[in-house]
């Protein structure tokens, strides 16, 4: 049994943030600056410069690494931030970048051989052709796998694409099916998840309280409606509820959460260089509860015992876990 | 700030109803109290925080001009919050007039102390319903995150107010936080043991009399109908 000890990669979307997933049990925390040249460009989140420059002096202290996204893909004409992103990130001190765009990538390749990369989820590169070219063409290290592989087809695509690395996610929300490629929410607000690094801006989402509970609308249209009693998620078109034939319901996916702690035996059998945990945008709360459920679920682990059994279903979208497509049964 | 932060509680979702916490208590003991009362604590408070994470104000500037609405609802009032980086204000008041505030926040005042100390996650209390929010959710956004990335403690805020009196008045507050816990759990168990019990017992008397007037109605159209 391969028991190789996975990197816990953790996210903050403030210094705080940072701080508590360090003191939580991080071995590397991912962060992004507070632009659009990353897919959590939400007001009020993310680092400035002098914020990051501080927070990888911290996480160096600690023992840990600072990954930083720039995983959104750049406008024609305004490449210069993006471009700018990258030097920076660099400069400061980033142990790697992650990233999406294949210009990007030439970019920081060329500009700076010596920065370590990652591809980004973004860029969903999900078998070994297309993972050996960001290798090959640009150096890529490690790619971070897209949320459609079974553990089985983890494994098997670690055997052949070795001695580049994979980092899959282990828990938060999630995406449907092609990532990076999603436009449901520039439909309905005219801006982009993959060029703003915005799905459902704040700023297009409103709530309405009703009498029997509360409607989320994103620009004009009404993406769900949650009773009082029901436990609410994000107002994401892709977890809508809408009604066709008279009848409400999800058309795409359901506002539930990915947690993997039951399964982070066959993970870490599989090989994979990186857990990720999901949540730039949450809080230190979040982060608290999560980096610790799984920094001792991973020990735990490799120590040869199971992972202790944590419901995190209070702090996940829709107050219900899913194993994703790690389990999937169907094709 | 103590005991608060299990406000999030399990993956129960919460009602509109008003919580049955110890702060009800507190408001209703707060209701004839004149407001100005209150301001000069909430001012305090303000400078102390503006003083001790100056990063906060910084992160929502863009929303200089914009009052929020922040509505604790087990307390006869609400605070309204101007985030001018020169002059930021909460000012507690018993009614907004309409335009006053961009946004509304409200829920348990223990819920919304747990948030502003990072103890529970805005999302999964609003996933939970235990947060209800109205109007720009930009603004409310941007406040949450700089909330949280400002690290705050209430505690430690309260007390840096108040000079040389700052240990007892920690130690005070951590006192009454605790006192506060025991008397919501006790308050709690009657929630669980009394009054949820008579509210199901009423909630399934008006079903069936739902029931029986449909039942009426029903047989009122058919008799009419022969």
């Amino acid at each position: 049994m391969n028991q190789q000890r996975p990197e816990l990669v953790c996210p903050a979307g403030t210094p705080a943030a940072l701080k508590t997933a360090i003191e939580a049990g991080a071995d590397a925390v991912y962060v992004g600056f507070r632009d659009e040249t990353n897919a959590r460009n939400f007001p009020g989140l993310n680092f400035s410069r002098p914020e990051l420059k501080d927070a990888i002096g911290l996480a160096h202290r600690n023992g840990a690494k600072v990954l930083v996204a720039i995983n959104t893909f750049p406008r024609a004409g305004a490449t210069d931030i993006w471009h700018r992103a990258v030097d920076d990130a660099v400069t400061l001190g980033a142990d790697a970048l992650i990233l999406a765009d294949i210009g990007l990538l030439a970019y920081a390749a060329e500009r700076h051989p010596e920065a370590r990369l990652h591809l980004s989820v973004q860029a969903a590169a999900s078998n070994p052709a297309s993972i050996r070219f960001y290798a090959e063409r640009f150096g890529v290290r490690r790619v971070v796998l897209p949320r459609v592989l079974t553990v089985a087809e983890i494994k098997a695509l670690n055997a052949e694409i070795a001695p580049i690395e994979t980092e899959v996610f282990v828990f938060g929300g999630l995406c449907v099916m092609a990532e990076g490629r999603c436009a449901l929410s520039s439909y309905a607000t005219g801006q982009s998840p993959n060029s703003n690094g915005v799905c459902s801006p704040a700023a297009a989402v409103r709530y309405v309280e009703t009498e029997t509970g509360t409607a989320s609308m994103l620009g004009e249209i009404t993406v769900n409606h949650f009773r009082h009693d029901e436990p609410a998620g994000y107002p994401t078109l892709c977890k809508g509820r809408f009604v066709a034939q008279d009848q409400a319901s999800y058309l795409f996916e359901e506002p539930t959460s990915l947690n993997t702690l039951g399964l982070l035996p066959d993970l870490i059998d599989a090989g994979i260089t990186a857990f990720k945990i999901e949540g730039r945008q949450r809080g230190r709360a979040y982060v608290a509860a999560v980096v610790s459920a799984f920094r001792q679920g991973v020990d735990a682990v490799l120590a040869g015992g199971t992972p202790p059994v944590a419901s995190l279903d209070a702090i996940v979208e829709g107050g219900r876990e899913t194993a994703g497509a790690y389990r999937k049964a169907w094709r | 700030m103590g005991p608060l932060n299990e406000a999030a509680g399990p993956a129960t979702v919460g009602s509109n109803n008003r919580p049955f916490t110890p702060s009800l208590l507190l408001g209703l003991a707060l209701r004839p109290v004149p407001l100005a009362l209150i301001q000069p604590a909430l001012d305090a408070l303000v400078a102390a925080v503006r003083r001790r994470h100056p990063d906060l104000l910084e992160r929502v500037s863009a929303y200089a001009d914009s009052g929020i609405c922040i509505d604790p609802t087990d307390l006869p009032f609400v605070l309204l919050l101007t985030l001018d980086p020169a002059r930021p204000r909460l000012t507690a008041r018993r009614a907004l007039e309409p335009g006053e505030a961009s946004a509304t926040i409200r829920g348990s005042l223990d819920a919304l102390i747990a948030l502003t100390d990072g103890k529970v996650d805005g999302d999964a209390l609003f996933f939970t319903r235990k947060l209800i929010i109205e109007g720009d959710t930009e603004i409310v956004v941007a406040l949450r995150n700089a909330i949280d990335g400002a690290d705050i403690d209430l505690t430690e805020d309260l007390a840096a107010t108040c000079g040389p009196l700052a240990g007892p008045v920690r130690s005070l507050i951590r006192v009454a936080a605790g006192v506060i816990g025991r008397l919501g759990q006790d308050m709690e168990a009657v929630r669980a043991t009394v009054i949820a019990p008579a509210l199901a017992r009423a909630e399934m008397q008006s079903a069936r009399i739902a029931a029986v007037e449909r039942d009426v109605a029903r047989l009122r159209r058919t008799g009419s109908g022969r």
